[in-house]
């Protein structure tokens, strides 16, 4: 017959801190989410920005600007570093003033003219030399979305912090809570462990006999913590097909993600639970080493 | 093994339940402990088995000042040291067996090694047959029993005892006697609280009278 468990498990049970946990774990999975979604927008968003530029050749009085267009085409085209030049049309120029100046009333006015440049992300054109060239022709102004960039980057960097700063007050509320529960262990199980120490147990013995408890309840909490998560980013994913946007295409992106990126993801989501138990089992063992260490 | 001069204690800032116990008790010493209730027989014995720590005067056990002893020591300490309580504390999840062998599985050994040991010993005791039941299913003698039997297997070089009899009948009182005695016989060191001064006449073992907290050697 297996001896029994010399700290009972009925005694101050640890199923609120396993619920309590398992819902900090469900918060780190949506702060983690958040975090890969952001992270893969941004590079995604910042990528097609640093790959592609923008020439403007605005009208200049008394110069043609097709004439104008196709100088700076031809500089472009065999500049060092472009792929593609692709010459916009004056309606692509007149729809993008369309939502300040309206529909069809932009006849006779001095509309730029756009060029999209994509560059070799490998061998990027040096920019400075670039536009010296361009200024060969009048009235143009390149663009090379830097400003987009930088700014794409830092509201990333400031979502990134967000979901760093909401995992640490999560982690910081669990230990509180872990240090609770382990406090509650210790003081439901007084007696009992008083009768430990008077028969000569170390406290390192004492702190075994409760630590694996919570490291059960580290664990379950965990696993129930990702698989509300995944359930949760799967539901959103399902209910937005629609809308091809927003909540459900991130949320679905977030899943079903090629199989390279989808590893990451998918390890990053599965360490909350050996997150949960680490936090469980190394503050409950330090809470009642130092618990047990003040009783004689 | 045990040397006391001069010891008070008190609880908080209460009075003095102990007041300047000197005695000495060598290896292979047996003594009673008597008194009427109240006296601080339990408050003497928890000073013993470092439960407390006096609040003046000064304890030597095993040639440790019980001050300086460092908490990794401590357990060492207290496994060479056997204790019956007056109120048993048996652990009422344990079976029987389990708290009997408790001092030998907290020390690491294993259930293989101690198993033959602890049977042979509830055995003994006359407690073989409720080896798996549990304390609330005990009767109070049988209570005492496995508490003595808990205070003795991992044969201890200092036994305490409060009131080890005083819930036994006058025949396996006289047993537990022998027992103590045969313990004593083979190098354990006793000290015994108890009001049955039937056994203590049977014993012819000297006595310590305690009356409120002064000691009197008798």
């Amino acid at each position: 017959m297996k001896p029994g468990p010399i700290i009972p498990s009925n005694v101050a049970s640890l199923k609120s801190l396993t619920v309590t946990m398992a819902v900090m774990s469900y918060l780190a999975c949506l702060a983690i989410g958040a975090l890969i979604l952001v992270d893969r927008a941004v590079t995604n968003w910042t990528s097609g920005l640093a790959r592609e530029m923008t020439v403007q050749v605005r009208q200049v009085k008394s110069v043609d600007i097709n004439a104008e267009v196709e100088k700076v085409r031809k500089i472009l085209d065999g500049f060092p570093g472009i792929i593609t030049v692709e010459v916009l049309g004056p309606e692509v120029g007149a729809k993008l003033l369309e939502p300040w100046l309206g529909e069809g009333s932009l006849e006779g006015l001095p509309v730029p003219r756009l060029i999209r440049v994509v560059t070799d992300e490998e061998a990027p054109p040096d920019l400075a030399v670039l536009e010296d060239r361009l200024a060969e022709a009048q009235g143009v102004h390149l663009d090379t979305h830097r400003k987009w960039e930088a700014e794409l980057t830092r509201m990333a960097r400031a979502l990134t912090i967000l979901s760093y700063a909401i995992l640490l007050l999560i982690s910081v509320s669990a230990i509180a809570i872990v240090v609770f529960a382990t406090r509650a262990v210790l003081q439901a199980n007084r007696p009992v462990v008083e009768l430990l120490h008077l028969v000569g147990a170390r406290n390192s013995y004492i702190a075994r006999q409760i630590d694996g408890r919570f490291l059960r309840s580290g664990l379950l909490s965990g696993f129930m913590g990702v698989f509300m998560g995944l359930l949760t980013f799967l539901l959103l994913g399902m209910t937005g097909v629609e809308a091809g946007n927003g909540f459900a295409a991130a949320s679905r992106s977030l899943l079903f993600a090629s199989p390279d990126i989808a590893i990451w993801s998918y390890g990053v989501l599965f360490a909350v639970p050996v997150a949960a138990t680490a936090i469980c089992l190394v503050t409950s063992r330090v809470t009642l080493l130092r618990r047990l260490g003040g009783a004689m | 093994m045990l040397q006391l001069e001069g010891v008070g204690l008190r609880y908080g800032r209460g009075p003095e339940i102990l007041r300047d116990v000197s005695f000495v008790m060598r290896p292979g010493d047996f003594y009673f402990l008597t008194g009427p209730s109240g006296a601080g027989k339990s408050s003497l014995l928890k000073l013993l088995f470092l439960s407390l720590q006096p609040t003046r005067g000064s304890l030597r056990i095993f040639g440790e000042d019980v001050r300086s002893i460092a908490q990794d020591k401590l357990p060492l300490i207290r496994r060479r040291i056997g204790v019956v309580f007056q109120e048993f504390r048996l652990l009422d999840h344990l079976s029987t067996f389990d708290n009997v062998a408790l001092p030998l599985r907290v020390a690491n050994k294993s259930e293989q090694s101690y198993k033959r040991d602890v049977m042979d010993l509830l055995d003994w005791v006359g407690l073989s047959h409720q080896a798996r039941a549990f304390p609330p299913v005990l009767s109070g003698g049988e209570k005492q029993r496995a508490a003595i039997a808990r205070a003795v297997i991992a044969k201890p070089q200092l036994l305490l005892a409060d009131e080890p009899t005083g819930n036994v009948d006058p025949v396996l009182a006289k047993r537990l006697l022998h027992l103590f005695l045969e313990l004593n016989r083979l190098g354990t060191t006793m000290l015994i609280a108890t009001h049955d001064k039937a056994l203590i006449r049977q014993a012819t073992k000297p006595a310590m009278h305690l009356e409120q907290g002064v000691l009197d050697l008798q």
